[in-house]
């Protein structure tokens, strides 16, 4: 009984941990899909007011950036400090690449950052980011609405799959 | 003869590095590249040709990593150059596109004439003294703007002068996070990548100089610009493409420069880099 009642509790913690790990992941892609809204805002002004060049921007970028974020950043400065390749498409999926713990819509955003990158003048890399903001703020309205509701749901059906997982085994 | 030649290797697609490192090491004044052509090293009269054949890739490797992969801070590529690390002045060729705003882009490239930026001191010597606006004439390529440099060293180091330097194209004293990878001598100050009406204005306006020296007069509005800051009480030192005072007072774009009588006295570039200088005698 006591190895039943054990194994029972086990399931319920794995189980309703899942469900809070899932709820974290909610949190933590909103708040990095903020922190890189924020960056494009610091980018928009750096470039209008300096023209800075890409490399030293991104260094500058990391400093305000926290997180997972402020790592893509730092790697493709790093990249491009490199010159490696012709372009910075490949300089930036590499940048994506190295960093696994970026979330998933944030990665999503960040993949249509990196296409513009680099490409045009001033002029057409401030409709880019410009383009790349609002397909942020989609995504983050979507990540936002109901967010308290979701995050709670995901802690609920965690905890009771938990729970009707150990009492059909046991 | 300094340069910095690190800085050049660093900006060539790095199946070519090592070949122009061996043989362009000593001398070399320029290198060119060509889409399907071997790359060309030219040295002070001579020229040599290395094995392999520029692709596309190496040409815009070399264009985004002089540009710093930043179109918008690359800002002569609309005007075919850009200038690279250490002061080396990319001229660029290829299909171009002139958009609605009169704006002039590439749309490919296909040939690329990287000149390597010299510094060699101690040519400017017998300069020294010389009173009124000075212009070094030139073709180009013979020396004008590694003249200027050193005169400007050697005015600010010897005779303790406050050199102002406005250098549009960032090529004078090129300067890397803000620091001049050249010797600019103990009394010059270097307003670099602004416009030279707008550069000489605010030099004359804020930094109290006792000579403005300017690079390349090379459009009208360069011209307009000199003769907008010109007898301002402040001598001016400015290179020209010409190579006498008679192709100055032919060329259309310099006339009204020769008109003005800005200039007093003239240094000319001979091919072999040698120079002579004379007082401009302007006709009565």
């Amino acid at each position: 009984m006591m190895h039943k009642l054990l194994g029972a509790i086990m399931i319920l913690l794995g189980c309703g941990g899942f469900g809070f790990s899932m709820a974290a992941r909610h949190r933590r892609d909103v708040r990095c899909l903020q922190v890189f809204l924020a960056s494009l805002d610091y980018l928009e002004c750096e470039l209008e007011y300096r023209l800075t060049p890409l490399p030293d921007l991104c260094r500058k970028v990391v400093r305000i950036c926290p997180g997972a974020v402020g790592k893509v950043y730092d790697r493709l400065a790093s990249e491009l400090e490199g010159q490696a390749v012709p372009t910075v498409e490949p300089c930036f999926r590499q940048a994506l690449l190295s960093d696994g713990e970026l979330p998933p819509n944030t990665r999503a955003v960040m993949e249509q950052f990196g296409q513009t990158l680099g490409a045009f003048d001033l002029s057409g890399q401030l409709r880019g980011i410009q383009s790349v903001r609002e397909s942020g703020m989609r995504t983050l309205k979507t990540l936002s609405d109901n967010q308290f509701r979701r995050i709670q749901n995901y802690k609920t059906l965690g905890i009771c799959a938990g729970a009707a997982l150990a009492i059909l085994l046991i | 003869m300094r340069c910095a030649w690190d800085a050049l290797m660093s900006i060539l697609p790095v199946s070519f590095r090592a070949e122009v490192d061996k043989q362009g090491r000593d001398g070399l004044r320029e290198l060119r590249l060509r889409l399907d052509k071997p790359p060309e090293l030219v040295f002070a009269g001579r020229r040599q040709w290395l094995s392999g054949r520029v692709e596309k890739d190496d040409l815009e490797y070399c264009v985004n990593v002089a540009g710093k992969y930043s179109p918008w801070a690359a800002a002569g590529i609309g005007e075919g150059y850009l200038t690279a690390k250490g002061g080396h002045r990319i001229g660029i060729c290829g299909e171009t596109a002139e958009s609605e705003r009169g704006r002039v882009n590439f749309r490919s490239v296909s040939s690329l004439c990287i000149r390597v930026a010299r510094d060699i001191p101690g040519i400017s010597a017998g300069m020294e003294g010389l009173q009124g606006n000075i212009l070094i004439l030139g073709r180009p390529g013979s020396g004008k703007t590694t003249l200027l440099r050193d005169y400007i060293r050697r005015e600010s180091e010897c005779m303790g002068a406050h050199m102002v330097v406005v250098d549009e194209r960032c090529e004078i004293f090129p300067s890397y996070d803000g620091v001049p990878m050249m010797d600019t001598g103990k009394a010059t100050d270097v307003l670099s990548g602004c416009g030279k009406a707008w550069g000489v204005e605010c030099a004359l306006r804020t930094m109290s100089p006792d000579r403005i020296a300017v690079d390349e007069i090379t459009a009208a509005g360069d011209c307009d610009a000199l003769l907008k800051a010109g007898r301002c009480g402040v001598p001016i030192v400015a290179t020209a493409h010409a190579t006498s005072i008679e192709d100055l007072r032919l060329r259309p774009v310099y006339k009204p420069l020769y008109e003005s009588r800005l200039f007093d006295y003239a240094v000319i570039l001979q091919p072999d880099s040698a120079w002579k200088g004379a007082y401009i005698r302007y006709d009565a």
